[in-house]
């Protein structure tokens, strides 16, 4: 991993992202706003799996926000990835970076599994389900587990830069 | 600080670092990196709930919904994330108030909170008075989009600058 890292680090394109020194803070400020668009997205369809508000059925929740955290992790793939290839020893060799992909992996699982089983397109969902007690308690464990998740992700990606050698 | 007049704020800055709760925070390995999670998940969710209700002043998303229970449904969160991004923000500032203070990026940021503060009371308290009409009349008037547009702005602003406070800070 090391090896690889100082390679990256020679790179033409490694080295161009330097170059321009305004563009590190301009990634990581996307890198922000896709977090914002992922967690706010979260958020608001717990907010309806938690039966905080129920204006909308569960589904028709889902279909205005699965979109965004799609979106939003997409962008947060990019601007990752761009991050990384400019600072590949920063980030590729740190443990906590290596933690924060292993959540991310978890999370976007129970993302998706999500997305097929309740959301829009879902059949599993119907109204005699909705009020089954057992079914309420695993949604609500679930909605504020991934938000949780999410939560932690954010950690491990604060603490790369904590985490530096020397 | 240069100006005499404004001594008594270098002099308050600098005791509000030399404070038990400036100093533990600053000394602890843990409490930065913690507290800035935390600031960074209060400002995510409050940038995503104004975008909610934003994008629905631009008729962007949430079309079929009515503007007013967009808002009712948002905006509290919106608050409430403020709140603790703010007492997040607070509370690292605390360990450097004095450097934060002459920092450009930081100063920036304070006023485009304040634009931020000032577009959003200027909308709640004067554009969106009639917003239970624009159900009805189904369109948003010129000035709610502007505001809309402005906070999205301000905002991305915001975060722009908050980035560059890390990287113009000298390092510890």
């Amino acid at each position: 991993m090391m090896e690889f890292a100082q390679w990256l680090s020679g790179t033409p394109v490694s080295l161009g992202i330097h170059e321009l020194d305004w563009l590190v803070p301009l990634v990581q400020t996307i890198h922000i706003l896709a977090i914002a668009m992922v967690v706010s997205s979260v958020f608001m369809i717990d907010l309806r799996l938690l039966h905080i508000v129920g204006s909308e059925s569960i589904p028709e929740t889902a279909s205005r926000f699965l979109p965004w955290i799609w979106i939003g992790l997409l962008l947060l793939g990019i601007s990752g990835i761009t991050l990384i290839v400019a600072e590949p020893q920063r980030a590729l060799p740190n443990p906590a970076f290596q933690l924060k992909m292993l959540l991310l992996t978890l999370a976007v699982t129970f993302i998706a599994a999500f997305q097929i089983s309740l959301g829009p397109r879902s059949k599993l969902w119907s109204q005699a389900d909705q009020s089954r007690p057992a079914i309420k308690f695993i949604v609500a464990a679930f909605a504020v587990f991934v938000f949780m998740l999410c939560c932690a992700i954010a950690f491990a990606g604060r603490l790369i830069a904590y985490l530096q050698p020397g | 600080m240069e100006q005499e007049g404004l001594a008594w704020i270098g002099e308050l800055l600098s005791r509000l670092e030399n404070t038990p709760l400036a100093v533990a925070i600053a000394g602890s390995d843990w409490a930065f990196p913690i507290i800035e999670t935390v600031h960074v998940i209060a400002l995510a969710l409050l940038i995503g709930t104004v975008c909610v209700v934003d994008l629905r002043l631009l008729g962007l998303a949430s079309k079929a919904r009515p503007y007013c229970e967009v808002a009712r449904e948002s905006l509290p969160w919106a608050w409430i994330a403020f709140a603790i991004a703010v007492a997040s923000g607070t509370l690292l500032f605390i360990t450097k108030a004095v450097e934060y203070s002459e920092n450009a990026a930081f100063r920036a940021k304070l006023v485009l909170l304040l634009l931020a503060g000032l577009n959003m009371l200027v909308f709640e308290f004067g554009t969106a008075r009639d917003a239970a009409h624009w159900d009805s009349a189904r369109s948003i008037p010129w000035a709610g989009r502007v505001a809309a547009a402005l906070s999205l702005i301000l905002w991305v602003s915001i975060v722009f600058c908050g980035r560059r406070i890390g990287f113009t800070m000298t390092p510890s």
